[in-house]
């Protein structure tokens, strides 16, 4: 983000240095209702990886922007003109402004109860348009989700290559599976395991395949819904191509896009879509209540804890049906860590920060991984690709420099804490294999006959 | 005049009178400025989308409870600060609940006043001032102590040290500064019943331009002054609220 790699915006004089068109009023109007009462701070993921640097306290920064705000737009302004702000300073504002997962846990706490979440995000937008965002690499989303219509520069016909042979998907049904593209290319596990878990419940399932793009939720989170107007017309693409199959339900396993779904969706079409949007984990909730799943497998008195994706729970409200199914599940000791739901610990994934500034997000998921040890937490669940593979690199981070004393550790990786989707749990806790196809096939090409998994023992 | 400046201790009513609008006016400007800030160059656009979001469906399996819900526990309780720290709600309570209590207090007696000074209705404002006498006691002395805790909170605290700026010490010293001024003048006016001048003996032409010194800086600090500093977020703050839904 150094000065020279970016032009500096050519300001007319007698122009605000930022402008606001993309800032809603309602939002504008949070800035001016800060309490600076500080309890924001408390509990920022970023700013305590930072080590409590001020120029991170989100406190601060809706105060920097309210001081740009003042200047460009407060009575002075009016009379003189708006002042002229230093470039230097506005970068060093939005690298700031970038170092934020969005997680909204700052809402949660805050006495004038801010939405910072969509309030930051629209800012970032503004900041973006200005020429100063987004941060690190995450300036490629554009462009990879806009050509490929996935953030892993994949063909759209390799959207059908996970599904295994024994998968049925429905040509019509009530029920569509939206299983995004991490699962449909980069975690296949996780869309495995779903449609695994579909079939063996009877839920009759359809699958856009190809037709699928990206919900672009990692482009509305760093603030470039704008850049191609790509959030947009994927979610039309997406939501008319789900109404058109006359689907009444649309399931996600992935928590960013549900709360795209949930969310976004209702926002950038200006209308709800023809279906509910439903997760994975309240179906499943639902069953187990019924008493109608079945387990044949179980594990051996382990404990687990339960991690809230931040788009799952501070977002869209879903808090107690992933805790239901894990509670449930056979074997296991259902515990929780000190931080949850509302006042849920992020991962350090979200908002671009995994992709931009891996080193923040790697701190923060070691520290949910310490909130899992301090209750002795053998599994530590979740319901999102990206809080899997996050907390997944945490683990090994935290694992790594406990293992430069501990041998046992070192030399037993058995040891180690799991991390792991709820769904993928439930799947081989049904009997299922989550082998992903290409697994499987290479499997078959080497003779190597199908085994159950090792830390489980029948029921 | 006279009979005025023994009640509320202003040697000239009217000059009371014209303070308040100078200060009404100036507050009334900052709040477009800011409306116009807010709404993208157009107040009337902000007070639309305002009016448009109190009542928008929220989106997830988050409800809105019902607006009195909203106005009572978050606004008027203010529960989501009693939730995260009883001491800060203690403390920002008495603020306030003394702050706006005077406030409206306040603008009770000047009504009397105003109606008195044109001749309308047939009241005793002695017995009126007496009457609010032991409210405004109480009502000064929480808010003496709220302010009291919030300084030594942003003295004392390391945290909270660290974190406070010129913004915050503005608003915290010059509100203490109007609540001194405010015991001042109280204590430098005739007593309400026995008549005798208290502090300073028979010294009445002092004591009158003391009470207009502090109604004058109340009425420009605690009024005018709103929309261009951090006591803006008395009204930015209950409006987030409304507009987000409140809840815990």
């Amino acid at each position: 983000m150094a000065d020279e790699e970016k032009p500096r915006p050519v300001i007319p004089k007698g122009e605000p240095f930022i402008k606001t068109d993309v800032i809603s009023p309602t939002f504008m109007m949070q800035y001016d209702a800060c309490t600076r009462c500080g309890e924001c701070d408390k509990w920022c993921p970023v700013l305590d990886a930072k080590d409590g640097d001020r120029k991170y306290s989100p406190m601060d920064k809706i105060s920097r922007f309210r001081s740009f705000m003042g200047q460009s737009y407060g009575l002075k302004a009016k009379l003189f003109g708006p002042k002229k702000l230093d470039e230097d300073d506005i970068q060093d504002f939005t690298d700031a402004f970038f170092h934020c997962s969005t997680c909204g846990v700052c809402a949660s706490v805050c006495p004038a109860g801010i939405n910072t979440v969509d309030m930051y995000e629209a800012t970032r937008q503004q900041l973006v348009m200005r020429g100063n965002g987004p941060y690190g690499k995450t300036v490629m989303f554009p462009k990879l989700i806009g050509e490929y219509r996935n953030p892993y520069m994949k063909d759209q016909k390799q959207r059908l290559d996970w599904i295994p042979d024994d998968v049925e998907i429905a040509e019509e049904a009530d029920v569509a599976y939206f299983a995004g593209c991490t699962a449909g290319f980069n975690q296949q596990v996780l869309g495995v395991a779903t449609a695994r878990v579909l079939n063996h419940l009877n839920v009759p399932f359809i699958y856009l395949g190809e037709e699928e793009t990206c919900c672009s939720s990692a482009l509305i989170r760093t603030g470039q819904p704008h850049k191609g107007d790509i959030p947009y017309i994927n979610a039309k693409h997406n939501v008319e191509a789900l109404e058109a199959r006359g689907v009444k339900k649309v399931m996600f396993a992935c928590a960013g896009c549900y709360r795209v779904a949930t969310i976004d969706w209702p926002k950038l079409l200006g209308r709800k879509p023809n279906f509910e949007v439903v997760h994975v984990a309240d179906l499943l909730a639902d069953l187990i209540q019924q008493g109608k799943i079945e387990w044949k497998k179980s594990f051996d008195n382990k404990i687990i804890t339960y991690h809230d994706p931040c788009h799952l729970g501070r977002h869209c409200g879903v808090y107690e049906t992933p805790r239901i199914v894990l509670d449930n599940l056979p074997g296991l000791k259902f515990v929780e860590m000190d931080r949850i739901k509302e006042l849920q610990r992020c991962c350090g994934a979200g908002g671009g920060v995994k992709a931009g500034i891996a080193d923040v997000a790697l701190d923060i998921a070691s520290e949910r991984i310490r909130d899992a040890q301090a209750v002795n937490a053998d599994i530590l669940s979740s319901c999102c690709p990206f809080c899997r593979r996050n907390i997944g690199d945490g683990r090994d981070n935290v694992y790594d420099q406990i293992g430069a004393t501990d041998y046992d550790l070192r030399d037993n990786p058995e040891n180690k804490m799991q991390v792991e989707d709820m769904i993928v749990l439930v799947a081989e806790l049904m009997g299922l294999s989550t082998k992903i196809k290409s697994q499987e096939e290479a499997d078959k090409a080497a003779g190597v006959e199908p085994e159950a998994p090792k830390h489980l023992i029948d029921l | 005049m006279a009979e005025f400046s023994y009640y509320s201790g202003i040697p000239t009513f009217y000059m009371m009178i014209g303070i308040a609008m100078v200060a009404i006016l100036i507050f009334l400007l900052g709040m477009y400025l800011n409306m116009q800030k807010w709404g993208g160059g157009s107040a009337s656009h902000f007070l639309k989308t305002f009016i448009k979001s109190i009542n928008h469906e929220k989106l997830g399996h988050h409800k809105r409870q019902s607006l009195l819900s909203t106005i009572i526990l978050d606004i008027l309780l203010q529960r989501r600060i009693l939730r995260r720290s009883p001491f800060r709600w203690v403390m920002h309570m008495m603020i306030f609940v003394g702050w706006i209590g005077m406030f409206i207090l306040s603008m009770v007696f000047a009504v009397f006043e105003m109606l008195h000074a044109i001749n309308i209705g047939h009241f005793d404002l002695v017995v009126i001032r007496n009457s609010l006498d032991f409210s405004n006691e109480v009502l000064g002395y929480m808010l003496l102590i709220g302010l009291i805790i919030a300084i030594a909170r942003r003295l004392v605290i390391p945290d909270v040290v660290k974190r406070t700026q010129i913004f915050d010490w503005v608003l915290v010293l010059g509100t203490l500064f109007i609540t001194v001024t405010g015991f001042m003048a109280e204590g430098f006016r005739p007593d309400a019943i026995t008549g005798a001048w208290t502090f300073l003996g028979d010294n009445v032409a002092l004591a009158e331009t003391f009470a207009l010194f502090h109604v004058a800086i109340s009425l420009l600090f605690c009024i005018a002054y709103i929309p261009y500093s951090k006591y803006m977020h008395m009204l930015a703050a209950p409006m987030v609220i409304l507009v987000n839904g409140g809840g815990e």
